[in-house]
């Protein structure tokens, strides 16, 4: 066991898993339960998972690595989405985007080195009207400009 | 009836508070989005109080065949972008013997530019799942799911919250009504994949399974969800449901065109200068939306260019287009589509390359990866857009391109990517010479691409404000007030802040490759 | 049925509504390339290859996932669709390698074919891709090279729903999808993954192109080799497949679609074949002089022997004689070898090791129902509704049976398994009944007790198929679930909830092997099963029944043919005089009406010099038999062995006279498999050096012998099999051709039969219920020898090895002998995962690898009999007195470290 995977997390992974088994297609909600509990579905998870679901490594691993919202390591303690979605694109998202892996000198996608912050990769956060939009875990920035970007990312550190 | 008792209940306490009109324009209309922002959206007496539920007490009175014939009667389509009449396809999972059947409602509203489910799920939950308990009897399904994008946390506890409220009150469950029907929802979260709004790859999603598209037929009202006859409709199709029940067909049909009837919801967004979520009667013409309701550009300078409809599967439509009726088959026509409703509105300084570029960047990113042509023909058009893009495209590439987007289009298993190449092939017909520019003058007249810019310089028409000189990240930019400004293209980085602020338009791009 | 008319590029043609454009256009010969199509598998319409124009419809339509509709207009080459397929081929070609020169799979590629077909530029606009990379050589017998994957995702499927392993799968999405293996990083003794990789090349097999391929030395063009449909030469599953032949050598196996095992094979079928080429084959006729072999022509050695025969025979009496016959020969081999024993030494002294290995079932079944052998065949497992699998390893030992007992569970059918060990199926299973070796009869009758008292048995079924029920009923209701919990080590709930899954469907159908038969009580395990069957009305039926799954390739064959003391071939009793008479006509000799002795006795004989010659074929009871000391006594006793084989085997290294023999790819001839199907081997390399197939060498002794045996081709001898075996009459080479026939098949115009008693018990009038109490085994744990040992197979090795050993990667799969043990018993003994330990019975002492594993129970342990010097050299030789079958599955042992 190491410091992502504890026999506490594991319990509850497991309450998770007998509650989930009363369900048809208890697979999603399982591991969307492990990515919150862990923080990420590292392959032993996966490997547990399979194990109580009596479903195959492969197709969990098909699973955890089809959808973006699941990673295997865990993220940064906060999530900074930069709305790439079209109304934000056309509103100049792109240069935000440029900026913020500037400033936290890691390219797109990737986590911080003390783990702080990761960029995740967003499409249309659903409020196209404030375009272009930066998210911070759930917080929302409307009509951000490239020189509020440092500011808003102070707040977090 | 104790929903005459919850309703008398509640106005007392509420007062006045549901006569607000919230339309911002008076072209717009508020069928759909009714309860929206009136009331409270934690509160199903508030939901009742508008008369909530009083359609599915109406269905459950009617036989299923004569419900189902009401919405055939409205003519109502569904809003997730197909436009397939609603009756039809509940029809069908009707006809369809067996035990067991499904309803989804599909709120995984991946087009990245819309939000108008977004806003009915957080704001008006009750009527998506009265909609969603009225397509359920009648077709015969007694269990039902509602498919949210992750991305969505509020709308999937709000979701969440009316369920459970619409169970303590009997609305859900066994016996609803007292009648032989029993009927419960489930949300089932996405995990972020733009396909799973694709039916057939939410039903592998709900099943646990990778979302990828499944070949149809078999369709889904045939054979879907753990292979029983499954209905999957939108959000807003649904919240369209209690309305047509309540109010019958001919009310519906009272709005928007002959063959769209009803109201569509759309998310009007980009260079326009009032954004935001709009209702609007079908029929209506783009001009109408963009000019009117929006209030034209948002910078008074610009010009507008270009509205995107129908996101990634979408198109573009021009200034010619500005007179055309905004419904299904119009839009489909002119060689765009309805899509959700996401409605993005370019001008001038939009490069229409570029954007095709964007949305096959987004496809590429969001294929499934199941069929040949998706998977490697999105990337490899993705390919010959980046070529163009960068300056080393030639004529050729472009040939290419729209052959390749042909066979994508006619070749690819699902929706994804039959409607991928929509956006090049659209844009392809309305702006050829913007392509043609690109390669054979190596220039972007919107200054987007910067591999096509070889320096961004100031005309006379400088005012000598300053503003650019402000905003340019490198601070590269010198002069005197009143006087023409200067930029240092040894320390320019071409980002094209200048070029966009300028209130003069006095900068200038010169073309060429880097 | 409903019939559609469909018109295809101008033509009309008229089929089932369910069936899609693809069958459609291939009943007009039209032929539409497909990558990701299979017929086994659902559609997926991933390649898009397929694509064709239907009239009215908005895209082109894939021909394989698409059905027919009436009236439907259909254009299969059309401009667009040649576009189309082009494009997608130059698609798949930017994103592969350009490596047709070097690719092993040129030639038999359908990437590299289609591209050639349809003209595609290989320089095309595109630029590479390049969007796989992964090169995964991890596994022992195939890799996998993503580069060339063209992802149509066949793999993944046949792993996932035919052989139901799920290994494979995809990993990542959108141009990044990759194709990844869960493969086995350590050799597994005998602790079965079901959700690793199990090497069994289905997916490899299946790959259109060469991005899944088996590891080969062999160079090869595709276009070089010949192709020989033929059998495995394993297990009683009897797969068809092609041997791939170049310059007299195989160089791949390929499975054959349809048929038996519809194009699936086990790890043993697809690799196992490099033993056939190998050079520890015996090469000349070896005569041991002063201790040492010594090559000698086959005329010495054949002369040797018959002088040998004669002398003994006229020295010590014709039952001083004794053949062994043998599972891995054919019919025809079998037949002769009886023959000879029969007609030529003049005794019924021959056996094989089915005395090993169903002489319960032969002698359980014949006597409670009519005949030994499977009620049911492979194809009707997908109508069954509920498996009792008890005492059969089915995914390691029959795999191919296993893979679809496994399909068919995923489709919903119930399952329970009876088993000391969690073996991969208890995994899927609805109950596992993990009792202790040894009291199948105890768990068998807790079961009908069970269905008993709820009334869940079936009275009319009962009433007139069956006598004496009364009496089982008597026996039976001491069992009740508390008893028998007790007894077998098992939960009371699970006894009744296995009860109900098997008596309240409608079909439901037992499989079992050695962990029934071979017991001292082996015959009345058999009854047991009998018993529970018929109570439920579950013989007689499709896809229900009995099913004893047999063991060899050939053993259901070798029974068939005669290789056993009591009867003839078609089970004719020796003791019958007019069955007798009929031999002696055919013969042209006086035959013996004495019951020759089994396997076991002979060997009591041997070592009592009752026995003096002994002529063993294709067996290794050096290590295959009980009591490995016991054994070599025996043969070492003996005045004069001859060992008829294909490698120097344990046995043979104790022989006076060697002669080698060809395998099964270098002959032709017939085997009879499991569920009654007699199928053809056929010939794909010439016999090397100076070995013969077995057929010949046995005649060529009877013409020495002075016995009429004048067969020019083995199709003679099976001409001459049919003439006196009614079950096999109605065969013929040209009937079994093309996918082999099941007996019974009286007469050359019956179809054969693909399950027993369809009308009834004919031949005992009606099916007797013989109620049996439980007995334990012989021996049991005490102080001195306090664990139980039961032994048995894995999926890598066959037997004694002397096959599976010469393929390396089979070797290097298991190459240790092993002990299975629970981790409570380990920590007893205090020993480790992968230490070497001694294990003691009371007849020897074997040295074993340690496997700690929660699949077995504390105090029982597991070891496989593959090894020499290993599991039967502590196995108990206690007989079951009616078939005298060992106890192989019971005897008690001692643990120490090394
Ligand atoms: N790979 C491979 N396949 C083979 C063979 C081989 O050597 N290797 N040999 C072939 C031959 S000839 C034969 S006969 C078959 C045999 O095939 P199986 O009978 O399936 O093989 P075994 O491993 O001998 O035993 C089967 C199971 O019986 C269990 N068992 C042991 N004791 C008992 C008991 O008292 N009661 C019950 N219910 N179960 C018990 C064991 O745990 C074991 O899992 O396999 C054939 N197939
Ligand atoms: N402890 C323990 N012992 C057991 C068992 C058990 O479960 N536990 N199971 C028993 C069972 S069920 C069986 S069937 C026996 C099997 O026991 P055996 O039949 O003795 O075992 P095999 O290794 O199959 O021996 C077959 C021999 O035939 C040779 N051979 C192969 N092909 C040919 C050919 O074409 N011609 C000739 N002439 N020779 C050929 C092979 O090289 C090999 O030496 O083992 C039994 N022994
Ligand atoms: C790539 C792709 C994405 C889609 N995304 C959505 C979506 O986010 N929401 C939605 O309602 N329909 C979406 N659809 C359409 C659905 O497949 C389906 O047609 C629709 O949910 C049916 O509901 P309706 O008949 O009420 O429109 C998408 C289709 C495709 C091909
Ligand atoms: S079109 Fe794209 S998204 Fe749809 S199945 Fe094919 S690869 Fe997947
Ligand atoms: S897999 Fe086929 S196409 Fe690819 S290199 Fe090999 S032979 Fe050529
Ligand atoms: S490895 Fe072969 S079978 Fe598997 S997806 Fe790739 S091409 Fe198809
Ligand atoms: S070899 Fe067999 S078990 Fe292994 S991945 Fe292929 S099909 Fe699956
Ligand atoms: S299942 Fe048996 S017959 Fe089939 S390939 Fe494997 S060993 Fe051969
Ligand atoms: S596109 Fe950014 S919020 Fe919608
Ligand atoms: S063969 Fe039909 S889509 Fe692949
Ligand atoms: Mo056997």
């Amino acid at each position: 066991m190491n410091e992502i995977i504890t026999t506490k997390k594991m319990k509850e992974l497991d309450e998770c898993i007998e509650r989930n088994k009363m369900k048809k297609g208890p697979l999603m909600p399982t591991l969307q339960d492990a990515q919150r509990i862990f923080g990420c579905v590292p392959k032993e998870v996966q490997e547990h998972i399979g194990k109580k679901l009596n479903e195959s490594y492969a197709k969990i691993k098909g699973v955890v690595s089809f959808y973006t919202m699941f990673s295997t390591k865990p993220k940064g303690k906060h999530i900074v989405g930069v709305c790439t979605g079209t109304a934000c694109y056309v509103k100049g998202a792109q240069k935000l985007v440029d900026k913020v892996c500037e400033v936290l000198k890691i390219p797109y996608g990737e986590t911080t080195k003390d783990g702080l912050f990761t960029i995740a990769p967003t499409r249309c956060v659903g409020n196209c009207g404030e375009a272009p939009v930066v998210m911070i875990d759930e917080d929302q920035y409307g009509r951000v400009t490239i020189d509020q970007i440092e500011e808003i990312l102070n707040k977090y550190k | 009836m104790f929903l005459e008792e919850i309703k008398k209940r509640t106005l007392d306490k509420i007062g006045d508070k549901f006569s607000k009109d919230l339309r911002k324009h008076e072209k717009e209309v508020r069928v759909v989005l009714r309860n929206c922002d009136l009331i409270d959206p934690d509160c199903i007496e508030e939901y009742i109080a508008r008369d909530g539920y009083v359609a599915l007490n109406k269905a459950l009175n009617y036989s299923k065949q004569e419900v189902i014939d009401r919405i055939k009667e409205s003519g109502l389509r569904g809003r997730g972008g197909g436009g397939f009449p609603t009756g039809v396809k509940w029809q069908f999972a009707y006809e369809n013997d067996a035990k067991q059947k499904y309803i989804i409602c599909n709120a995984d509203e991946g087009d990245p530019g819309a939000f108008m489910d977004r806003s009915i799920l957080e704001k008006d939950p009750h009527v998506v799942i009265e909609g969603m308990a009225i397509a359920a009897y009648a077709i015969g399904a007694s269990h039902g799911y509602i498919y949210v994008r992750a991305e969505y946390p509020l709308a999937a506890k709000r979701i969440q919250n009316a369920i459970n409220q619409a169970r303590e009150n009997g609305l859900l469950g066994k016996n609803i009504f007292d009648c032989d029907f029993h009927f419960d929802i489930d949300i089932r979260l996405g995990a972020g994949a733009f396909v799973c709004g694709e039916e057939t790859a939410l039903i592998s999603s709900i099943e646990g399974e990778r979302g990828m598209s499944r070949t149809k037929p078999p369709f889904p009202a045939a054979k879907g969800l753990w292979q029983e006859p499954t209905i999957i409709n939108n959000v807003e199709t649904l919240a369209n449901v209690p309305l047509i029940i309540k109010n019958g067909p001919s009310w519906f049909k009272g709005y928007g065109t002959e063959k769209s009837p009803g109201t569509k919801v759309f998310a009007l967004a980009g260079k326009v200068k009032h954004s935001g979520l709009i209702e609007v009667p079908m029929g209506i013409t783009l001009g109408e939306i963009i000019n009117e309701i929006g209030g034209g550009m948002a910078q008074k300078r610009r010009h507008f260019k270009a509205v995107l409809t129908g996101g990634p599967s979408g198109g573009c439509l021009t200034e010619k287009h500005l007179d055309a009726s905004v419904d299904f088959d119009t839009l489909v026509e002119l060689g765009s589509m309805m899509g959700s409703g996401g409605m993005i509105v370019l001008d001038d300084h939009d490069c229409m390359v570029d954007i095709a570029k964007f949305y096959l960047d987004f496809i590429v990113d969001e294929s499934c990866g199941k069929c040949t042509p998706c998977r490697e023909g999105t990337k490899q058009m993705y390919h010959l857009l980046e070529k163009i893009t960068d300056g080393k495209g030639r004529l050729a590439d472009i040939c290419q391109l729209e052959k390749l987007a042909k066979l994508v289009k006619k070749a690819s298993l699902c929706g994804l990517g039959q409607t991928a190449p929509n956006p090049v092939l659209s844009t392809l017909e309305n702006f050829k010479d913007e392509y043609i520019k690109h390669v054979e003058n190596k220039t972007c007249p919107a200054g987007r691409c910067k591999a096509l810019i070889s320096e961004f310089v100031i005309t006379d028409a400088c005012i000598g404000c300053g503003i650019c000189a402000k905003k340019c990240p490198t601070h590269c930019i010198t002069g005197l007030k009143k006087e023409i400004h200067i930029i240092n293209q040894e320390e320019c980085i071409k980002c094209g802040t200048c070029y966009e602020v300028c209130p003069k338009d006095a900068i200038m791009i010169k073309g060429g490759v880097q | 049925m409903n019939k559609v008319k469909v018109k295809i590029n101008e033509q009309f043609v008229e089929i089932d509504h369910h069936l899609t454009i693809l069958e459609a256009a291939k009943e007009l010969n039209i032929d539409i390339p497909t990558f990701c199509h299979d017929e086994r598998l659902n559609p997926t319409g991933s390649c898009r290859m397929c694509v064709v124009e239907v009239e009215g419809a908005r895209n082109l339509m894939t021909a394989c996932s698409t059905q027919v509709r009436d009236g439907m207009v259909v254009k299969t080459h059309s401009t667009p669709v040649i576009e189309a397929r082009k494009g997608i081929l130059e698609l798949m070609w930017a994103n592969h390698p350009n490596e047709c020169l070097t690719c092993e799979k040129a030639g038999n590629c359908k990437l590299q074919d289609y591209s050639y077909q349809y003209d595609i530029d290989p320089d095309s606009l595109y630029p590479r891709l390049d969007s796989r990379k992964y090169f995964d050589d991890t596994n022992r017998f195939y890799t996998l090279d993503s580069r060339k994957c063209i992802l149509c995702g066949k793999c993944v499927q046949i792993c996932a729903e035919l052989q139901v392993n799920g290994a494979i799968g995809f990993e990542d999405r959108g141009i990044d999808t990759r194709i990844s293996i869960k493969q086995n990083e350590e050799p597994t003794d005998g602790v079965i993954d079901p959700y690793t990789c199990v090497s069994c090349g289905n997916c490899v097999n299946n790959c259109p192109v060469g991005a899944l391929m088996p590891k080969s030395k062999e160079k090869f063009r595709n276009w070089e080799v010949k192709k020989v449909k033929t059998t495995c030469p394993y297990c009683g599953v009897g797969c068809q497949f092609e041997l791939v032949v170049k310059d007299n050598k195989v160089v791949r196996v390929d499975p054959v679609k349809g048929g038996t095992n519809d194009g699936l094979l086990c790890v043993k079928g697809t690799f196992g074949y490099k033993f056939i080429n190998h050079p520890d084959r015996l090469t000349h006729p070896l005569i041991r002089k002063n201790g040492e072999f010594v090559k000698v022509s086959w005329d010495e050695a054949l002369d040797l022997i018959v002088e040998k025969i004669k002398e003994t025979k006229d020295k010590y009496g014709a039952n001083a004689l004794a053949g062994l016959s043998s599972a891995k020969c054919s019919n025809e081999e079998n037949y002769l070898m009886q023959k000879l024993v029969r007609a030529g030494f003049g005794t019924n002294n021959v056996d094989h090791c089915a005395r090993l290995c169903h002489a319960s079932t032969v002698a359980g079944l014949a006597t409670t129902l009519g005949s030994g052998a499977m009620t049911n065949s492979i194809s009707e497992i997908d109508g069954t509704d509920t498996f009792l699998v008890i005492g059969s390893n089915t995914t390691e030992t029959h795999p191919v049976i296993g893979s679809m007992i496994k399909q068919r569970v995923k489709k919903g059918a119930h399952l329970i398994v009876c088993d000391p060990r969690q073996i991969e199926l208890a995994k899927m299973a609805d109950v596992h009944l993990q009792i202790k070796p040894g009291t199948n009869v105890a768990i068998a009758n807790g079961l009908m007790h069970v269905i008993y008292q709820e009334g869940l048995y079936d009275i009319d079924y009962i009433d007139k198929n069956t006598t004496c029920f009364k009496d089982l009923i008597e026996v039976i209701k001491d069992y009740t679930p508390a008893r028998v919990a007790k007894i077998c080590g098992v939960s009371e709930n699970d006894i009744i909830k296995a009860a109900r899954l098997y008596a309240k469907v409608n079909k439901a159908a037992i499989y079992y092997a050695m962990g029934i038969t071979q017991h001292s009580h082996g015959t009345n395990h058999v009854k047991s099963m009998a018993n529970l069957a018929l109570m439920t009305g579950n013989v007689g039926k499709e896809s229900t029944g009995i099913n004893p799954l047999r063991g060899q390739n050939n053993v259901q064959g070798a029974c068939d043919l005669g290789a056993l003391p009591n009867v003839y071939p078609g089970y004719q009793a020796v003791t019958d005089v007019n069955i007798q008479k009929k031999f002696e006509e055919a013969w042209g000799v006086k035959l013996s009406n004495e019951v020759g002795h089994t396997l076991p006795i002979m060997m009591n004989d041997a070592s009592n010099q009752d026995i003096r010659l002994m002529y063993i074929m294709g067996e290794n009871p050096m290590v295959s038999d009980p009591d490995t000391n016991h054994i070599k006594k025996a043969l070492t006793n003996l005045d004069f062995l001859v060992v008829q084989d294909i490698f120097l085997t344990k046995t043979a290294e104790l022989a006076d006279v060697i002669l080698p023999a060809v395998t099964y790819a270098e002959k032709d001839g017939t085997f009879t498999n499991t569920e009654r199907r007699v199928q053809r081997i056929r010939k794909a390399v010439e016999p090397q050096s100076d070995t013969r197939p077995d057929w010949e060498i046995l005649t060529d002794v009877m013409k020495r012998l002075g016995l009429k045996a004048d067969y020019k081709t083995v199709e003679d001898v099976f001409n001459e099999i049919t003439s006196l075996t009614p079950i096999y009459a109605g065969f013929d080479y040209q009937r079994l051709n093309e996918n082999g026939m099941q007996w019974p098949c009286p007469s050359n115009d019956h179809p054969g039969t693909k399950f027993l008693y369809s009308d009834g018990f004919t031949k005992l009038g009606k099916a007797i219920f013989t109620p049996i109490h439980f007995m334990g085994p012989k021996e049991n744990p005490d102080h001195d020898y306090p664990l139980i040992l039961t032994t048995g197979r894995t999926l890598y090795h066959f037997h004694t090895k002397t096959m599976t050993d010469r393929v390396e990667a089979l070797k290097q799969t298991l190459p240790n002998n092993f002990i299975q043990i629970s981790l409570n018993t380990a920590k007893q003994y205090q020993i480790n995962h992968n230490e070497f330990v001694l294990v003691s019975s009371r007849r020897g002492t074997s040295k074993a690898k340690v496997q700690i594993t929660d699949t077995i129970n504390d105090g029982v342990v597991f070891m496989p009999f593959h090894f020499a010097d290993g599991a039967n050299m502590l196995t108990n030789p206690a007989l079951d007195e009616i078939c005298n079958i060992p106890e192989l599955k019971v005897c008690a042992v001692k643990i120490e470290k090394c």
